[in-house]
């Protein structure tokens, strides 16, 4: 098999130094055993969450615990609630299209003429993804995902958690795998095809149709290369996890039941080292959530135009959320690795595009970071009015998974106050 | 505004990704900086404006924002120098630079400078040509694989939706193309072909008459069905209790078209009695559709008869709709001696998946007429295969007729070759004649002749214009019809292209047109985005949501075929309404579940589209109506006049329902503000008229609320809202001229007749071309208004412009 692996590589002239390579290395030989392997867990609450009851009001180490917090409290010490801060130069409007920018940091969503770039996570994966199964995973509770690529295009993330553990956990069986790597194989050389098809139409076209092309071509050559790395895993056993399969959640409706699923996949998916970066939109469905004593839709609840009613449901709403935020930490914290726990090498950030889901407000956003070896316990506090971008919360974020770089998007340098354990 | 808010990074990450592509970087031209002198003056003085107000701080090694004046080139026609200095132009003309702090340059030179950028932008357009190249978008492919494999098959686990520029999910410049949408795109060619070709011998079908007495859950006693000598009555269906008639009975073994007949009639009423049918696994509520509303009269029994596509794995389900009481009020009288209406059904015929011909139509449009031999598996002894006594000739046939079709024009030998190559790569390695083949199917569904839409600029041959055609009104590849009057190159002259319009604009396929345009053009996609609240609205439902989406693309529907003016959408004599949406209109007079056109009474505040519950729904959320948000609504979709993006640093209003204040004393203080108050002066008017309106679109004289209020009574019963602060919709145009309501604010629109055919038609432009027109096509754009305004800008005339004109016929 390999052999014609290499007549193929050969023939489609891809490069051979490609990322998939380093796996083969031994850990010790790649000189990895010397630094943990870091993870980061990105999360975005769609419609934002309820500021009084997120925010605390005192600063630094010994702060109140709001309603929200409170869920968290047996973790103070193991995440930071940071305020005031928001993606520089957004405006409200399209603050739901918003959601395209939280981890890209570009302004203009819903707008004519927007185009997203890259976002943190797969910045992140073009430095340390290849060292994986999965370079990264994007999943979803309900609809569109976070995560864009660099040609501004998003990635289609799975909202199904079943799916996704089959394909990290379970071997299909024999001709299952051998038909597998035959589709992979029809595949690459189906995109060849392609590519020289594309390349030839090229010399036809303006700058600007050129560009659109050398996308499609760019995008083909990126996906050879990933299917040749597909191949190899896919006659690589899959790591062994004792727990059932899960089952999906068709009901939209329960929206903390798919959140639930989702930690618990992304908890497996980073003990198993199956990948280090995960994206997770959250859901936020309009119809209401199986929850005693809420009767109404989460996005509906989000605009409570402060009855009373409503603010007492989305309470109960979030608060529920912020429970399978909890367990999924404690998860986390009981997984070891070497002498760490994986909470200590795994960046769990939640955020939002919505600073204010009744308002539509895009200041002020909500964050929490918890672990990944940063020094915690504290509520870190900007003024809202003139925040450092969100943005140097991502290099702080970045630099924290070991990647050199002092620039993400509209940062400007790294998050004040935020520092990493030593 | 700060220097830190000035972003540029967007730009950067474009140089990132043509850096990655091997683009020239677009620095290698004369720097504005360094540049030799210029003859041409504007461009000397765009270069003075860079040194004198924007150099300072945007050079050197640490740039403000790090964005450097002294990198910009005059090469216009690379993207990235260009991108660069369009954000030159966003940040000179809305004000944001130079920096408050800093002097203000001479607004003639701040406006020469943007005007010198943009002609230069738009003259690389020209030769570039005004759309880019486009990728189909989700509904188009699916539609495209419909009429090219035969095949109607929900992609949307496959792929993606794909994002809107302009307000239209086809627009070019936003149809992006990703290695993990390749990926997705070889999958879904493998779905459809694997769905278009059969491998077995016709599925068994079901035909068979169902007695709901058979269903267990419809108990002859204690429960809300009767058993009558003839039918089984239905009372009352409570779905959220699960008290509904479900056919477990029938089940779909394979996907297809049903035929469904359903004999029933209204039981102790003289009205008649609404119900609708679902399908799905019912698994749980998002995997139940409803497949449709119907209405059976009372007396002899009524024979409702469908025919719909299922998939695999589904049950039926019958629920009966607004008989007005919930099944405990039935059970405590006993449904044996319950005298209310109810509804009668004495049999439901199923029969499907229907096949008129086998192979079916779809295996054909690959395989022609090729024999299938046996191929079978260890699990599936009947399997079949194509085979062919002649693979390579077979292929070469198959393939060439396929690409043809698929890539919508004439395709040349050196086209198909590299594809047949590879079936025959696959046929020497052994592979049967059909997996050969499917390969280089698939080949061809991922190819960029299949995803994009080839357009050269200059004027559009033939075969460029017939896609352009046949995506603008049905969403779709064009027809035999239309490949066949290009290959003879004779679509391209203006009487062949308006017979290509009427008849397309005739055929069902056009509904494409009406979903997809009036569906993004209104926003009715997004009618489930928000559900009211049902304390707040409990007269909402399922029955009037669908009504309201009915209404509007009806309307469409009726104004195009009939050839009506366009001022229409903005005040109407009529609407199209059915019993449900007419009660909620308060028009009286109109009964049953059909749509039909109703002539609309002088009070009535309706017609048109703004006052549509459609529009009011989705222009709300479930709680509260913005007039912010309504207005600015009005000025983009209807006026064509979109407000700009608001300032940075003003909060949004926080909507109050607990009845203290009104939106408009909410507001008052935003309005007051120097800096909002220039554009809210056009943003609230029409937003005000349309408070009159409430989420769902129902009139209101006073807002419902929570909190404060007087008891609501509605029917003699109290409602659990109060009635609220009354509801004032008066204001005032930018221009001075007043208005009360409404209905005068409709008038003021249609003063201006031009403007409103200008807006539809940049719209329609924008969909139609996947780009929208920019500043330099305004010419055009007016010269199109110019030739519909003596035909009373009608809309089927309008659309007829729109192909004849260039902007349509040019790349």
């Amino acid at each position: 098999m390999s052999v014609h692996r290499r007549t193929f590589l050969r023939a489609t002239g891809v490069s051979l130094a490609l990322p998939w390579l380093d796996m083969f290395a031994p850990r010790a030989l790649a000189g990895e055993s010397l630094k943990p392997n870091r993870r980061m867990v990105c999360i975005c609450t769609p419609l934002g969450l309820h500021p009084p009851d997120f925010f605390p009001e005192k600063t630094g180490n010994d702060y109140e615990l709001t309603t929200y917090l409170n869920v968290l409290k047996d973790f103070r010490g193991d995440f930071t609630v940071v305020s005031g801060l928001a993606h520089a130069g957004m405006s409200p409007g399209f603050a739901h299209q918003a959601s395209a920018s939280f981890l890209t940091g570009i302004q203009g969503a819903g707008r004519p003429g927007f185009r997203n770039a890259i976002s943190l996570d797969q910045f992140a994966a073009e430095k340390i993804g290849g060292q994986t199964r999965f370079s990264s995973l994007a999943l979803s509770g309900e609809g569109a995902g976070i995560s864009w690529t660099r040609t501004g295009a998003l990635m289609p993330a799975s909202t199904s958690p079943s799916k996704v553990f089959a394909k990290l956990f379970l071997d299909g069986k024999l001709e299952d795998v051998k038909a597998q790597v035959t589709r992979l194989e029809d595949g690459r050389s189906i995109l060849d095809d392609v590519r020289d098809e594309a390349k030839s139409l090229r010399s036809n076209l303006g700058a600007d149709d050129r560009d659109k092309l050398d996308e499609y071509i760019t995008s083909v050559r990126e996906l050879e290369q990933r299917l040749v790395r597909d191949e190899t895993w896919a006659k690589t056993p899959k790591p062994k996890v004792n727990v059932p399969p899960p089952q999906d959640i068709p009901n939209a409706a329960d929206l903390i039941g798919r959140t639930r699923l989702l930690f618990d996949l992304s908890h497996l998916a980073l003990q198993t080292d199956s990948t280090r970066l995960i994206t997770i939109m959250l859901a936020g469905s309009t119809y209401a959530p199986p929850i005693p004593g809420v009767s109404l839709g989460h996005h509906d609840l989000s605009h409570h135009g402060k009855d009373p009613d409503k603010l007492s449901q989305l309470k109960i709403v979030e608060v529920e959320t912020m429970k399978t935020l909890r367990d999924f930490l404690a998860k986390l914290k009981q997984s070891k690795e070497a002498s760490d726990t994986l909470l200590d090498r795994t960046t769990v950030f939640l955020g939002s595009n919505l600073g204010d889901g009744s308002s539509h407000s895009v200041k002020n956003l909500p964050v929490l970071l918890a672990g990944g070896g940063f020094k915690h316990g504290q509520h870190l506090h900007f003024n809202e009015d003139n925040p450092p971008p969100l943005c140097n919360l991502y290099v702080s974020m970045l630099q924290r998974l070991g990647i050199e770089t002092d620039k993400f998007s509209t940062s400007t340098g790294t998050l004040t106050g935020l520092d990493q354990v030593s | 505004m700060t220097l830190r808010q000035f972003v540029p990074t967007r730009r950067r990450a474009i140089i990132v990704v043509v850096g990655v592509v091997g683009c020239c970087l677009g620095t290698t031209g004369p720097s504005v900086r360094t540049a030799d002198p210029d003859p041409d003056r504007a461009s000397e003085s765009a270069s003075t404006f860079l040194k004198q107000h924007c150099q300072s701080c945007h050079s050197g090694n640490k740039p403000k924002g790090n964005f450097r004046v002294d990198s910009l080139t005059q090469d216009f026609d690379s993207r990235v120098n260009r991108d660069k200095w369009l954000t030159v132009l966003e940040q000179v003309k809305s004000g944001a630079m130079p920096p408050k702090e800093k002097p203000r340059p001479p607004v003639q030179d701040a406006k020469a400078l943007t005007n010198w950028i943009s002609e230069r932008v738009e003259q690389v357009g020209a030769a570039q040509g005004r759309v880019g190249l486009r990728r189909l978008n989700r509904a188009e492919y699916e539609n495209t694989i419909r009429d090219l494999l035969g095949v109607e098959i929900d992609l949307k686990d496959v792929l993606p939706a794909d994002s809107a520029t302009n307000g239209f999910d086809n627009s070019a410049e936003s149809l992006h193309v990703s290695s993990f949408l390749m990926e997705q795109y070889l999958e879904a060619a493998d779905k459809v072909l694997d769905a278009a070709i059969v491998n077995g011998p016709k599925p068994w079908m079901i035909k068979k008459r169902f007695d709901i007495k058979d269903e267990k859950s419809v108990k002859p006693k204690g429960s809300v069905y009767r058993h009558l000598e003839d039918a089984v009555a239905i009372f009352s269906s409570w779905v959220s209790a699960n008290i509904q008639v479900t056919l477990w009975n029938f089940f779909t073994h394979f996907r297809g078209n049903y035929r469904f007949r359903i004999s029933a009639y209204a039981f102790q009423t003289d009205k008649p009695v609404t119900f609708h049918v679902t399908a799905g696994t019912f698994g749980a509520v998002t995997e139940e559709r409803i497949i449709g509303y119907f209405e059976v009269p009372p007396g002899k029994p009524t024979v409702i008869e469908f025919t719909d596509q299922l998939e695999a794995k589904n049950f039926a389900r019958i629920v009966v709709d607004g008989l007005g009481v919930t099944p405990p009020v039935i059970e405590k009288a006993g449904a044996e001696d319950y005298k209310g209406p109810g509804l009668a059904v004495q049999w439901i015929d199923i029969e499907g998946p229907l096949h008129d011909t086998w192979p079916p139509p779809s295996h054909r449009k690959v395989f022609g007429n090729q024999p299938q031999g046996p191929a079978s598996t260890a699990e599936d002894k009947s399997r079949v295969e194509v085979v062919s006594k002649q693979p390579i000739a077979d292929a070469e046939r198959l393939l060439k007729d396929f690409m043809r079709r698929a890539f919508r024009r004439a395709v040349t030998d050196d086209e198909v070759k590299p594809v047949l190559a590879r079936v025959k790569a696959k046929l020497d390695a052994k592979a049967s004649f059909e997996t050969a083949m499917r390969t280089g199917l698939k080949a061809v569904l991922v190819s960029p002749g299949f995803l994009f839409l080839r357009e050269k600029p200059g004027k559009l041959d033939d075969f460029a214009l017939a896609s352009r055609l046949s995506y603008f009104l049905w969403s779709s590849m064009p027809d035999d019809e239309l490949l066949r009057l290009a290959e003879q190159g004779k679509l391209n002259n203006p009487d062949a292209l308006r017979q290509q319009v009427e008849r397309m604009l005739n055929d069902s396929k056009a509904h494409a047109f009406t979903e997809n345009f009036v569906g993004q053009w209104l926003a009715l996609r997004n009618i489930d985005a928000t559900a009211p609240d049902p304390s707040l609205y409990p007269e909402y439902d399922d029955i009037l949501k669908v009504a309201m989406v009915k209404e509007t693309t009806l309307f469409f529907d009726e104004v195009l075929k009939n050839d009506l003016s366009l001022t229409n959408f903005v005040a109407s004599d009529f609407t199209m309404l059915n019993g449900r949406l007419a009660e909620h209109y308060g028009i009286p007079g109109v009964k049953g579940m059909e749509f039909r056109k109703v002539t609309l009474p002088k009070d009535s505040h309706r017609g048109g589209v703004l006052t549509m519950a459609s529009v009011m729904k989705v222009t709300a959320n479930g709680t509260t109506t913005s007039p912010v948000l309504r207005g600015a609504w009005v000025l983009d979709r209807i006026l064509g006049t979109p407000p700009p993006k608001p300032s940075v640093d003003v909060e949004a209003v926080e909507p109050d329902i607990r009845g203290a204040k009104t939106i408009r004393e909410q507001l008052a203080k935003h309005r007051e503000r120097a800096e909002c108050a220039s554009c809210h002066a056009k943003i609230d008017p029409p937003g005000f008229a349309l408070e009159s309106f409430d989420v769902i679109g129902g009139w209101r004289e006073n807002y419902r609320s929570v909190g404060k209020g007087d008891p609501a009574i509605v029917n003699g019963r109290t409602m659990r809202y109060k009635k609220g602060l009354p509801v004032d919709a008066a204001d005032v145009m930018p221009h001075g001229q007043k208005f009360q309501n409404i209905d005068e604010f409709k008038q003021l629109l249609l003063k201006d007749k031009d403007q409103l055919a200008r807006a539809l038609t940049e719209k329609l432009l924008s969909y139609g071309t996947g780009a929208a027109p920019g500043k330099a096509d305004r010419t055009e754009v007016d010269a199109i208004v110019a030739r519909v305004q003596p035909k009373n800008y009608g809309l089927r005339s309008l659309v007829n412009e729109i192909v004849q004109s260039k902007l349509f016929q040019q790349k």
